[in-house]
């Protein structure tokens, strides 16, 4: 079995998959030893990177703050697969608190991948001015566009409702409100009847066969609310999505290995380069195979970025390039072949809502 | 407008004589207590040691033990459980009797007269306990808003960015404080490499993850900090040692 | 019962062990660990010292374990790397013996779990000690009558093994064991046994030099190792690790081969574990005595304590395996120099004994 493995690993293999292959047979997840499996449905197989959940702080510590760092070498990375992805998703939460100079400055270090990027909104980089100065350096937060035959969506899936007009909120009051992910006074996250009428609008003109992978902030289910790892109208967006028969979330927010499945739809939640949250209390699908707990001393430990593999039936394989540690990998498969069906997350009682 | 005139100074009049009352009820308890006391002790001379606890409010008076001797092992124990018995009198001036036959104990309470119990019932009368009075209920109230507000300290601490100089704050690991374990500590911790209490960690985290100085152990923060990570884990049992 | 009778016996062993060799450690500290197969007798820890002194073991008689190992130069050899027989050089800087029997893995890459299995390493090595195989060095030792009556002595047989050979080396080698230095009075609580520079030099090693993770005391396990393996960039920055990889994969070479050939030897722990986070990792070495062992690094590379210190304050070299625990320290001049004084505390103060006593000079 290692024989076999390791002649896997080298034998005239290109980088890409040289990692494939390293992180099938270390992590182990995977069932069979190959991805690129030809089926009758002749899609083009291809692959696209993913950074995410940069949280840039501006201080006197500059390019040299440990988020900096952390983007940078995401970059370099990503920049040294061989071959290069078709584009990058930026997943949200470029910045931490949404002030200029951090989205300026993560625009600055984005602007080092060689391939082309798609950016998403995070909380983190909306509720300080509501998102004027996303529109100003990347354009429309919610779009949708086509690639070798997959239909991508982006969505902004952190609209809330006002909690800070009638509290009289500075806008930095309503970004550090918004900052907390433990605010028990937090509302939670939607996509919002106008994105959903849109999003609705959008897919109709799109087949049903044809694959469809969304981007989101919010993990589009409902996990914990106490941490908004939470869509409020995840069912009715789950019910305009259950219209396609081959649907792929990644969502960011959640800065773990994250894995679910909702009726027929894979949803993936990505690494983050800044720190990596722990598990909630309860809710995590069981679809997960959790990491360990990261190492505080290690700023880059629990972090990363990652890559999706879009196979030619039209789903993904979702490999998590941890820093420090093995890649891990999630493959379709996998997620298939576990019992059908996962209870819903259960009704959380508490204090908070 | 009169009427505030005159009232203001009979409603200050009537609190410092409270004051002084209570004060002077206090002055005439210890002086009563004393008297009896030294009655007590011409009576007996020589042929007593008195043994008195550590809050100098409660005397004993050992009948059968001679000034200047070493007591029997026996004897001091009986003693240490009556002054045991005794600190139930929280705040009250206190002189006991321990007769010879050490059945009968005789107690004087703020200079009342004495009365007899039986040692083997020392089941004290309940207005009796903590001096006159339980615990009122404002006086839990206090005590709560006081442990509130010291975890409530310790809430904006723990989520505000001000603890390091690199922003990092610690709900950013830790939202709701969890994955922090107060519960198991002390327990060697693998980052000091040595047996360590939940300051020491917290002091660790300020200094590496958050690049920020490290706070003394008696700072009212760090107090602070402790306070509100222990209040998330109310009722969870200890284990400390636990990896 | 039977375990207790276990336990008994285990006990008298340590005890007559501790009585009978080597280097006295203080009371607290936990014992090296001993293979079962291999308990220490006085018989057998001199046959291995001879042994480690013989330099009969390399094929042209010029190369023993103590030409790497020296005790006179802090159990190593002061060189970059290795030099073996007719000084060729191979890709490792020669660790110290000295407290060896405490690291869990032997190796800058940890491809040896036990002294035992380390020291049937060099001896085949064609760049160390160049014998042809194991079995020749059997031949050639037992053609030797003082080793046919030490075997003998030692193990019942005069048709020993490379196995008895390995075991012997390492028995000596448990004695090879310091714990006593002016750090260690000075955590024992004599204030006055380290100056105020080192003193400091603690205060940052577990500070702001964030040496501690890594290279942490433990009151119980004092030998500043975790045992474990990082990346901190030594050597990284040009190599192109897929392209190693790639030719580590070139036939069926072993560990051993592979950490021999130029360029893969920079893969490190990877060579053992093929697990692509341990590309060019390499093993935390332990720092007792370190002021006697430069120059340092998995490569000699750094020549001295205040180039290892430069190397860690600008944050390792990066590279795309760089360990996230390595960042620029910013330390001031004093602060630097204050480590260094530190780390020569931690010097034996009885290292002129145990040089002595491990030649055979009597205690």
């Amino acid at each position: 079995m290692r024989k076999q493995r390791e002649e896997n690993f080298f034998a005239g293999l290109t980088r890409r998959e040289f990692i494939k292959c390293t992180a099938i047979s270390v992590a182990g997840l995977a069932l069979g030893p190959s991805l690129t499996i030809r089926t009758s449905e002749a899609g083009e197989p291809f692959t696209f990177a993913y950074i995410s959940d940069a949280h840039l702080l501006v201080t006197d510590q500059g390019k040299e703050h440990r988020f900096a760092r952390s983007l940078i070498k995401a970059v370099k990375d990503v920049n040294a697969m061989a071959p290069q992805p078709d584009f990058v998703l930026f997943g949200g939460d470029l910045a931490q608190l949404g002030k200029p100079d951090e989205l300026a400055l993560g625009k600055e270090i984005l602007a080092d991948l060689k391939a082309p990027v798609k950016m998403m909104v995070g909380e983190h980089d909306w509720y300080l001015d509501m998102g004027d100065k996303w529109r100003e350096l990347f354009g429309k937060p919610t779009y949708s566009f086509d690639h070798k035959g997959v239909h991508f969506v982006v969505l902004n899936s952190v609209i809330v409702e006002d909690y800070w007009t009638s509290p009289k909120m500075t806008p930095m009051q309503r970004m550090l409100a918004m900052a907390q992910l433990d605010n028990p006074d937090g509302r939670p996250f939607t996509v919002g009847r106008e994105q959903r009428e849109w999003l609705a609008a959008d897919l109709s003109k799109i087949d049903r066969l044809t694959p469809v992978v969304v981007f989101s902030h919010s993990p589009l289910y409902k996990l914990y609310k106490n941490w908004n790892f939470w869509t409020d109208d995840a069912e009715e967006v789950q019910q305009i999505l259950g219209g396609h028969e081959k649907v792929t979330v990644i969502h960011g927010h959640t800065h773990q290995v994250l894995t679910n499945r909702v009726k027929d739809i894979s949803i993936h939640g990505v690494l983050s380069t800044a720190w990596p949250w722990p598990y909630a209390p309860k809710g995590t699908p069981v679809y997960t195979s959790k990491m360990f707990r990261s190492d505080p001393f290690n700023n880059f430990d629990g972090c990363g970025w990652g890559y999706v593999n879009v196979l030619p039936s039209g789903q993904a394989d979702k490999t998590y390039m941890l820093w420090d540690r093995n890649p891990m990998a999630v493959t379709y498969n996998r997620l298939k072949s576990k019992e059908a069906g996962m209870a819903p997350p259960e009704r959380l009682s508490g204090p908070h809502y | 407008m009169q009427y505030v005139a005159i009232a203001l100074p009979v409603i200050m009049t009537a609190a410092l004589v409270a004051s002084i009352s209570a004060v002077a009820g206090e002055i005439s308890a210890k002086k009563k207590a004393d008297d009896i006391f030294s009655d007590t002790m011409k009576r007996y001379g020589k042929d007593v040691q008195v043994i008195t606890a550590c809050d100098g409010r409660k005397r004993v008076i050992v009948e059968g033990a001679k000034e200047g001797e070493i007591m029997p092992r026996e004897k001091a124990k009986d003693v240490a459980i009556l002054l045991n018995g005794l600190v139930k009198y929280c705040g009250a001036e206190v002189v006991a009797v321990m007769p010879k036959n050490r059945v009968d104990i005789h107690l004087s309470i703020d200079g009342q007269p004495f009365f007899t119990i039986d040692e083997r019932d020392m089941k004290l009368p309940v207005t009796l306990v903590h001096g006159s009075q339980e615990h009122t209920g404002r006086e839990k109230q206090i005590w709560k808003a006081e442990v509130d507000r010291l975890v409530a300290k310790g809430y904006g601490i723990f989520h505000s960015q001000i603890t390091g100089k690199n922003g990092i704050s610690c709900d950013m690991c830790h939202p709701d404080a969890s994955n922090t374990h107060p519960e198991t500590y002390p327990k060697f911790q693998t980052q000091l490499k040595k047996v360590a209490l939940l300051r020491d960690m917290i002091n660790w985290c300020i200094e590496k993850p958050m690049e920020g100085t490290r706070l003394a152990d008696d700072n009212e923060e760090m107090k602070a900090l402790e306070a509100y990570i222990l209040s998330t884990r109310k009722g969870v049992s200890i284990e400390s040692g636990k990896h | 019962m039977k375990g207790l009778y276990t336990l008994l016996i285990c006990l008298v062993i340590l005890a007559l062990h501790a009585a009978a060799v080597g280097g006295a450690l203080p009371a607290g500290i936990l014992p090296p660990e001993e293979p079962v197969d291999n308990p220490a007798t006085t018989a057998k820890v001199e046959l291995g010292r001879k042994l480690y002194f013989d330099k009969r073991l390399s094929v042209d008689d010029t190369v023993s374990c103590a030409t790497c190992h020296e005790p006179e130069k802090g159990f190593a050899d002061g060189k970059k790397v290795a030099e073996g027989i007719g000084g060729k050089k191979g890709t490792r800087n020669s660790p110290t013996t000295l407290n060896a029997a405490f690291l869990e893995l032997q190796f800058w890459d940890g491809r040896a779990v036990t002294l035992e299995e380390q020291a049937k390493g060099p001896l085949i090595n064609p760049v160390e000690m160049g014998m042809p195989s194991h079995e020749a060095l059997e031949k050639k030792l037992r053609d030797i009558p003082e080793y046919r009556k030490g075997f003998k002595k030692t193990f019942g047989t005069e048709s020993f093994t490379i196995d008895h050979v390995a075991k012997a080396i390492a028995a000596f080698e448990r004695t090879l064991v310091s714990a006593s230095s002016p750090f260690d009075r000075f955590i024992a609580g004599d204030k006055g046994a380290i100056s105020d520079d080192a003193k400091a030099g603690w205060v940052l090693f577990n500070g702001k030099a964030r040496c501690a993770t890594c290279h942490g005391f433990i009151s119980v396990y004092p030998f500043f190792t975790n045992n474990k393996f990082h990346n901190i960039g030594v050597a990284m920055k040009d190599a192109n690790f897929e392209k190693l990889a790639r030719e580590a994969q070139k036939g069926t070479a072993t560990p051993e081969e592979l950490a021999f050939r130029e360029g893969v030897a920079e893969l490190g722990r990877f060579i053992v574990t093929r697990e692509p986070k341990d590309i060019g990792a390499f093993k935390t070495p332990g720092l007792r005595n370190v002021a006697l062992t430069a120059p340092y690094m998995h490569d000699g590379s750094e020549p001295t304590l205040e180039a290892v210190i430069d190397f860690y304050d600008k944050g390792g070299v990066l590279n795309p395996n760089l360990d996230g625990g390595m960042v620029p320290l910013n330390l001031l001049k004093k602060e630097k120099s204050q480590l260094v004084e530190f780390m020569k505390a931690l010097t034996s103060d009885d290292i002129a004994q145990l040089i002595k006593s491990s030649q055979g000079g009597g205690r």
